[in-house]
């Protein structure tokens, strides 16, 4: 296997489980608490993350020698600023429902801390092919996690999941797994769950 | 030396200057595109909750844009929309209102007869109560006692039948807090949107 795929692989990897941002890393922590209600808004807003963390690394990786250090945050922040607004009108244009329902946190984004980490750690420091690969994998990891929290969240307080029902009739909806309550003791649960797979490898 | 400040500040910041000029000429672009389609969307919304409660109508015009005294010395807009039916006729008036609800503001379109005398029903623009509690303010269930419900002074009970059509709203269990802050928005809004409106047609 030669060099670039063996990088190629690692970021997939990292992305989707090593350095899994949710879960591993705890970064983002504020959509993740907020939008993982149920799964739709929640996969609305992890592939908004992913557009808007593929499309920064693009930027930041072609102008990564450029860049002068005590700027190079102003940069981020502008790049990712400008992609974050353009995803938001396109949902407000497309999808203005979810874009309702989703509020203040598409523009929230712009302070999501797990674009800035990719660009200063992975995108500002490599080529386009590894950044774009990052992008995906970071932005898959993202909203995998998003939808894991969202579909646990969404079935014990509706008993559906993407609003179809999969629970019997029996069951009773949990109401407080809506609300913040619900996502904190679901990401409690779900990070002491993925400790405790890593720690037995 | 205030050329050799001014070359110093643009070596370190043409990047910058340059990028926020292309990003900002993006972003002009793609808002010119896609402002149709946003407005656009905005009075669909309005207009399919307000076909919903005064179905006679064909269209609705923006008859007035008045003020609301709120509590406290607040104020807050409204529009006022004539439902017109197919014949030309007035069928009902319908407006948006808003006030303090439980956890934040609920934002309501209401739509009452030509008479300004019983109401043809009201549904939730955006409203962020309770799941499970509060929130059922948006079911229709609970919405359905205000469709024929006089146009003023309603009062909140906590108990008694939920299908009987009249001025008593009975309460969600669990829920007075976000019940009672429907019927006040409604009660606020309709009387001062009364007054104004005879005035304005007088």
């Amino acid at each position: 296997m030669s060099n670039t795929q063996y990088a190629i692989r690692n970021t997939i990897v990292g992305g989707l489980w090593k350095e899994n941002p949710v879960f591993r890393l705890l970064l983002g922590m504020c959509p993740t608490l907020a939008v993982t209600a149920a799964v739709k808004p929640a996969l609305t807003m992890g592939l908004c993350v992913v557009f808007v963390l593929v499309c920064s690394n693009i930027v930041v990786s072609l102008m990564r020698n450029l860049l002068k250090p005590h700027l190079r945050i102003l940069m981020f922040t502008l790049t990712i600023a400008t992609f974050v607004t353009i995803a938001d009108l396109l949902l407000k244009a497309f999808q203005p429902e979810m874009s309702a329902k989703l509020g203040p946190y598409i523009p929230l984004i712009i302070v999501n801390c797990i674009i800035i980490c990719r660009a200063e750690s992975c995108a500002s420091k490599n080529g386009l092919v590894i950044s774009i690969v990052d992008g995906l994998a970071m932005g898959a990891g993202f909203t995998v996690a998003l939808c894991v929290l969202a579909a646990i969240r969404e079935i014990l307080a509706t008993g559906a999941v993407m609003e179809i029902n999969v629970m019997p009739q029996s069951f009773i909806p949990w109401a407080a797994m809506s609300m913040p309550v619900g996502a904190f003791i679901t990401l409690g649960l779900v990070l002491g769950l993925i400790n405790k797979i890593s720690t037995k490898k | 030396m205030p050329l050799k400040k001014v070359k110093y500040f643009i070596e370190q910041s043409w990047l910058l200057i340059i990028s926020a000029l292309f990003f900002g000429l993006l972003i002009a672009a793609v808002n010119a595109s896609l402002a149709p389609q946003i407005e656009r969307n905005k009075i669909n919304k309005l207009d399919n909750l307000m076909k919903k409660l005064l179905p006679q109508a064909e269209k609705f015009k923006v008859a007035a844009e008045l003020q609301i005294d709120l509590a406290k010395g607040k104020k807050t807009k409204s529009t006022i929309y004539k439902a017109i039916s197919k014949n030309g006729e007035c069928v009902g008036w319908s407006f948006n209102c808003s006030g303090a609800g439980f956890a934040d503001k609920i934002e309501l379109v209401v739509a009452v007869d030509k008479n300004f005398e019983k109401m043809a029903g009201f549904d939730c623009l955006s409203s962020n109560e309770t799941p499970g509690f509060g929130d059922k303010i948006k079911e229709a269930k609970w919405r359905k006692q205000f469709d024929g419900a006089p146009a003023e002074n309603l009062t909140l009970a906590k108990t008694g039948n939920i299908e009987k059509i009249d001025s008593e709203i009975i309460a969600i269990s669990g829920a007075t807090v976000s019940s009672d802050a429907v019927v006040n928005i409604l009660n606020n809004a309709m009387s001062q949107i009364k007054k104004q409106m005879t005035k304005i047609q007088n």
